[in-house]
């Protein structure tokens, strides 16, 4: 199977963007290298909130319109979105040990990411329980909208609750509060993960669509 | 400067991994559907 122009462009933005960040942007005076962690943990959570966003807003629209390429859309985006998720949730612990000195703390930043985590699992095995086409499509759209209600919860938990975790640098009302070298990293970061999220859902919607067609030949043939 | 270099080596690898794992599973899931999808006959 040959890779596609978006999924090679992918790769190569995201290796560019490590690049830059391992050798040309600078280590943080205080958390020292550690910090660079923020490259890889920002942008999945970004990209994360942005899947589960879609799963969403497809699920809703799914329910009105009853059109089955929004719900293979919503299923696609749930799952690159738990990676993405399970991204997060293993680099963040790795980044919170040497600046906090514990992996892990149940503040609601990291509960509530967590629980977001296991509602996109249990989406997933639901997908896989319900047999029926229109049955399993309805109830996963519920759970998916329910779930996406979670995201800016999360986002704004730094604002809501008194937490360990920091707030926002970059997604907030005011300038980010980054030096200029760091920023555009950060930035490139964003942009090169959202373009490896747009290739995997791709990759991943194109193979529910061949799933699907498989299927209704198959039952074109049993007739 | 503290020398916690070895965490965000850490991060870096765990998440170029899951990345490139997640790839290879679609990538053979598609694979092991086009194999057993009927052919067309000539």
């Amino acid at each position: 199977m040959k890779p596609t122009a978006l999924s090679l462009a992918a790769i190569a933005a995201v290796i560019v963007t490590y690049i830059r960040a391992i050798f040309f942007t600078p280590l943080e005076a205080t958390q020292g290298p550690a910090q660079k962690i923020l490259y890889v943990h920002a942008p999945a959570a970004w990209v994360a909130f942005m899947a589960f966003g879609l799963v969403g807003l497809t699920s809703l629209i799914y329910l009105w319109l009853k059109d089955e390429r929004l719900d293979r859309i919503a299923e696609s985006s749930a799952e690159v979105g738990v990676v993405f998720t399970t991204v997060v949730l293993i680099t963040g612990p790795l980044w919170g040990k040497p600046i906090w000195g514990a992996y892990w703390t149940w503040d609601a930043r990291l509960t509530l990411t967590l629980f977001l985590w296991f509602i996109y699992v249990a989406y997933i095995v639901l997908r896989g329980a319900v047999e029926e086409k229109e049955m399993r499509a309805r109830y996963s759209a519920v759970l998916g909208i329910l779930g996406a209600l979670l995201v800016p919860f999360i986002h704004l938990s730094v604002y809501l609750f008194r937490t360990l975790h920091p707030r926002p640098i970059l997604m907030k009302p005011s300038a980010p509060s980054l030096p200029e070298a760091m920023l555009v990293t950060l930035l490139l970061a964003f942009a090169s993960f959202t373009l490896l999220y747009t290739a995997l859902l791709r990759a991943r919607y194109r193979y529910a669509v061949e799933r699907d067609n498989g299927q209704n030949d198959g039952m074109t043939h049993a007739g | 400067m503290p020398d916690n270099a070895v965490y965000y080596h850490a991060a870096y690898g765990v998440a170029a991994l899951i990345y490139i794992l997640y790839s290879l599973r679609l990538a053979l899931k598609r694979r092991e559907l086009r194999s057993r999808q009927p052919r067309s006959e000539p």
